[in-house]
C-alpha cells in the first residue's frame, strides 16, 4: 500500500468519524437549544394566562391560530405541570408533526383546569434540518479539497524522495558512479540525503578496501608459495636423495600446488562475488567447447571415454569470455576427471540448454549439494570440490539456471539460458 | 645471454637465477624500483622478468619506462596478482609474457627461452639437441633430417623437456604446461604421453632421453 494512500484513508476515515460526532453533537446541541428557546415561549404564554386569569377570575378565550394553540379543559383533581413534545397527524397528507405542549393546572375560585399552550416545533425541525445538510454539504466539501489537496501536494511533497529511492535502485558497486540526489528544502529529505550519501561512501570505500584486501591476500599468500615451489624445485634437481625423500619431495611439491590452486579458486570465487568481471560479449559456446574437447583430447583417449556431441544451432550467449571460458573448462574437465575407463561424455547445446552428462561411480550425497563450497561426493577424491561451486556462482551472474541429475550412473549438469 | 630478475622477494629471485644460470644464462637481481631503472637504463638485457608489484613503485612504469626509451629487451611480467587488468595492461604497454605466481621454474625457463627466440631470430629459430631439431616457428621436428610425426601435445611436450635438459621437471609441471591447472588430482595419464613421445623418439633412432626421476618426474637428459 502507497504511504499517500494509507495516509489519505486513515485521515478520511478519522475526518469522518470527527465530522459525524461533532455532527450528532452539533443537531443535539441546535435542537435543545431551539426546544428551550420554544419552551421559554411557551412559559411566557403561560405566565401572560395566569396574569390574566389572576385580574380577570375568568379564563381567557382558546385561541388556535397556525403558530399556536390554546385550549382549557375541566378537570377533576389539578394537572401536574409538565411540557411534552407530541406527535399529531395532520389533517391532510398524512404527515407528522411534531408539537410542543406545556400543560398546567389552573384553578379559578376552587374549579380545576387543564391549560395547555402547543406551539408547533415544526419551524425549528425545518431550520434544524437546513442547517445540519447545510453544514453536511460544507463537510463533504471540505473532505473532497483535502483529499486532492493530498494527492496534489504530498505527491509533490514525496518527489526528492522518490528521486533519492530512484538513484538507489540504480546504485551499482562496481559500476564507479555516485549517487546523483537532488537537493531539497525538506529537512527530513535533507537528512536521508545525507544518511544516503555518507552511507553510500562508506560503502564503496569499504568495497574498495575489501577489493584490495583480497587481491593483497592473494598477493602475500602467492608469494611464499612461489618460494616455496621454486626451492623444491631446485631441490629436485639435486641427486643425493633416497627414494623416500623424493616421494615426500613430490607429494610436498603436489600439496603446494594444490594450495595455491584452491587459494586461486577461491579468490575466483570473490571476485565473480564482487562483479569484477563486467565487460559481457556474445559468446560462441560451441567455439569454446571445441576448444576445450581439442585440449583434452588426449586426457579424454587415455581414459578411453567416448565422447558424444549434439550440437544444435549455433548458440550465443551474453558473458564474460574469461567467465565462459573458466564455465566450460570446469564442466568439461569434471566429466572428464570423474569419468571411469570406457565411460562416456554427452555434450548437448542448443539455444538455450547446454548440457554435460558423463558416466561415473554411483552419487552418494544429494545432487544439489554438490554446488556447495568444498562438497565432494568422493571424500578421497583428490579435487579441490570448488569446480561446481565456481559453475554455480557464474551461473548466478546472469541468472542462468543450473542443475544437477543423477540416473543409472550418469552425472549431468543442466545450464538453462533463458 | 644476460637476464635481469626485478623481484622484490630475494629467496625468489636467488632461485630463479639458480635455476637459469644451470641453463647457461647470466643473471642479474635487483630488487626494487629505483635499481630496476637503474639496471635497465644502463644495460641491454635479453629478458627482463619484472615483478608488478615493488617497493618503491609499480613494475608496470618499469616497463613503460622501457619502451619509452625504445629499448626492445624482452620483458617476462611474473605477477602474483593474476589479474586480468594487470594482464591487459602489461601487454598493452609491451610485455612479451605473462605468468603469475605461483609457477614453475622450467615453465619460467620454457617461457624466457621462448622469448629470447622470439626477440633474437625473429621467431624463426632451432632448438637443437643432439640429433633432435625442433624448429619453433614452423613446429617441425626433424632428427638425422627425417621429420617426425608429432601431435601438438607431444610437439609441446618435446620442446619444454628440450627447454629444460637436464632438469627433473615434475609431473606436475608437465601437465600444467600442456593443459593448463585446470586438471589436478591424478597425474597418471602424463605416463602414457611420455610413453608415446619417448617410443617415437626411440624408432626414429635416437637414444632414450627421457629418463623417470623415482616419485618426482622425468628428466630430458642424454647422459
Amino acid at each position: 500500500m502507497k504511504l499517500l494512500a494509507k495516509f489519505n484513508s486513515v485521515n478520511i476515515a478519522a475526518t469522518i468519524i470527527v465530522f459525524m460526532i461533532g455532527g450528532l453533537c452539533y443537531y443535539f446541541i441546535l435542537h435543545f437549544v431551539l426546544v428551550k428557546q420554544l419552551d421559554k415561549d411557551l412559559k411566557v404564554e403561560e405566565q401572560e394566562i395566569m396574569d390574566y386569569v389572576k385580574v380577570n377570575k375568568n379564563l381567557p378565550d382558546s385561541t388556535n391560530s397556525n403558530d399556536q394553540k390554546i385550549t382549557f379543559e375541566p378537570a377533576g383533581i389539578a394537572v401536574k405541570r409538565k411540557i411534552v413534545s407530541t406527535d399529531i397527524l395532520k389533517d391532510r397528507n398524512d404527515e407528522h408533526e411534531t408539537i410542543r405542549k406545556l400543560i398546567f393546572p389552573i384553578n379559578i375560585s376552587g374549579k380545576n383546569y387543564t391549560a395547555s399552550v402547543s406551539k408547533s416545533q415544526q419551524e425549528t425541525e425545518d431550520l434544524i434540518q437546513l442547517i445540519v445538510s447545510f453544514t453536511l454539504a460544507i463537510v463533504i466539501l471540505l473532505l473532497l479539497v483535502l483529499f486532492i489537496i493530498n494527492r496534489v501536494v504530498l505527491n509533490k511533497l514525496w518527489l526528492p524522495f522518490n528521486n533519492t529511492l530512484d538513484e538507489l535502485k540504480q546504485f551499482n558497486l562496481s559500476s564507479r558512479k555516485s549517487l546523483k540526489l537532488n537537493k531539497s528544502s525538506i529537512n527530513e529529505f535533507k537528512e536521508l540525503n545525507n544518511a544516503v550519501t555518507v552511507m553510500s561512501n562508506q560503502v564503496v570505500k569499504d568495497y574498495d578496501s575489501l577489493k584490495s584486501f583480497t587481491e593483497n591476500a592473494s598477493h602475500e599468500i602467492q608469494t611464499p608459495l612461489a618460494v616455496v615451489n621454486s626451492k623444491l624445485e631446485l631441490l629436485m634437481q639435486s641427486e643425493n636423495f633416497t627414494e623416500q625423500q623424493m616421494k615426500d619431495i613430490e607429494i610436498i611439491h603436489g600439496e603446494m600446488r594444490r594450495l595455491s590452486k584452491l587459494n586461486q579458486s577461491l579468490l575466483l570465487l570473490t571476485k565473480i562475488d564482487n562483479q569484477q568481471f563486467r565487460e559481457m560479449e556474445e559468446i560462441d559456446l560451441a567455439k569454446i567447447i571445441k576448444k576445450h574437447l581439442n585440449n583434452y583430447e588426449e586426457l579424454i583417449s587415455a581414459k578411453q571415454i567416448t565422447l558424444i556431441q549434439n550440437p544444435g544451432k549455433a548458440n550465443r550467449v551474453l558473458m564474460n569470455d574469461a567467465l565462459a571460458d573458466v564455465l566450460i573448462s570446469n564442466l568439461i574437465t569434471n566429466a572428464i576427471k570423474h569419468n571411469i575407463e570406457h565411460g562416456s561424455i554427452e555434450i548437448s547445446l542448443n539455444k538455450n540448454l547446454l548440457s554435460v552428462s558423463n558416466t561415473g561411480t554411483t552419487l552418494f550425497n544429494k545432487p544439489t549439494e554438490l554446488f556447495e563450497r568444498f562438497k565432494k561426493d568422493d571424500p578421497k577424491s583428490e579435487s579441490l570440490g570448488l569446480g561446481l561451486s565456481i559453475v554455480k556462482k557464474i551461473c548466478e551472474q546472469y541468472n542462468f539456471k543450473v542443475g544437477y541429475s543423477y540416473k543409472n550412473e550418469w552425472h549431468t549438469v543442466n545450464i538453462l539460458f533463458a | 645471454m644476460k637476464i635481469l630478475i626485478i623481484e622484490d622477494e630475494k629467496a625468489l629471485s636467488e632461485s630463479i637465477a639458480t635455476y637459469l644460470k644451470a641453463q647457461d644464462y647470466i643473471c642479474e637481481t635487483v630488487a626494487d624500483f629505483n635499481s630496476a631503472i637503474e639496471k635497465t637504463e644502463l644495460y641491454d638485457y635479453d629478458c627482463i622478468l619484472l615483478d608488478i608489484t615493488l617497493p618503491g613503485g609499480s613494475g608496470l612504469s618499469v616497463l613503460k619506462e622501457l619502451r619509452a626509451n625504445n629499448k626492445m629487451d624482452g620483458v617476462l611480467i611474473i605477477s602474483a596478482k593474476n589479474s586480468i587488468d594487470d594482464k591487459v595492461a602489461g601487454l598493452t604497454l609491451g610485455a612479451d609474457d605473462y605468468l603469475p605466481k605461483p609457477f614453475h621454474l622450467s615453465e619460467l625457463n620454457a617461457r624466457v627461452g621462448a622469448i629470447i627466440r622470439r626477440k633474437q631470430f625473429g621467431g624463426s629459430s632451432t632448438l637443437q639437441f643432439n640429433n633432435i631439431v625442433i624448429d619453433t616457428q614452423a613446429k617441425v621436428v626433424t632428427v638425422n633430417k627425417q621429420g617426425l610425426d608429432l601431435t601438438k601435445k607431444e610437439f609441446d611436450l618435446l620442446l619444454y623437456f628440450v627447454s629444460n635438459k637436464g632438469r627433473v621437471i615434475s609431473k606436475n609441471a608437465i601437465a600444467e604446461h600442456l593443459w593448463g591447472d585446470e586438471m589436478g588430482g591424478n597425474l597418471d595419464f602424463i605416463y602414457t604421453h611420455i610413453k608415446n613421445l619417448r617410443k617415437k623418439l626411440v624408432e626414429s633412432g635416437e637414444a632414450d632421453y627421457i629418463k623417470s626421476v623415482y616419485g618426482m618426474g622425468y628428466k630430458f637428459t642424454a647422459g
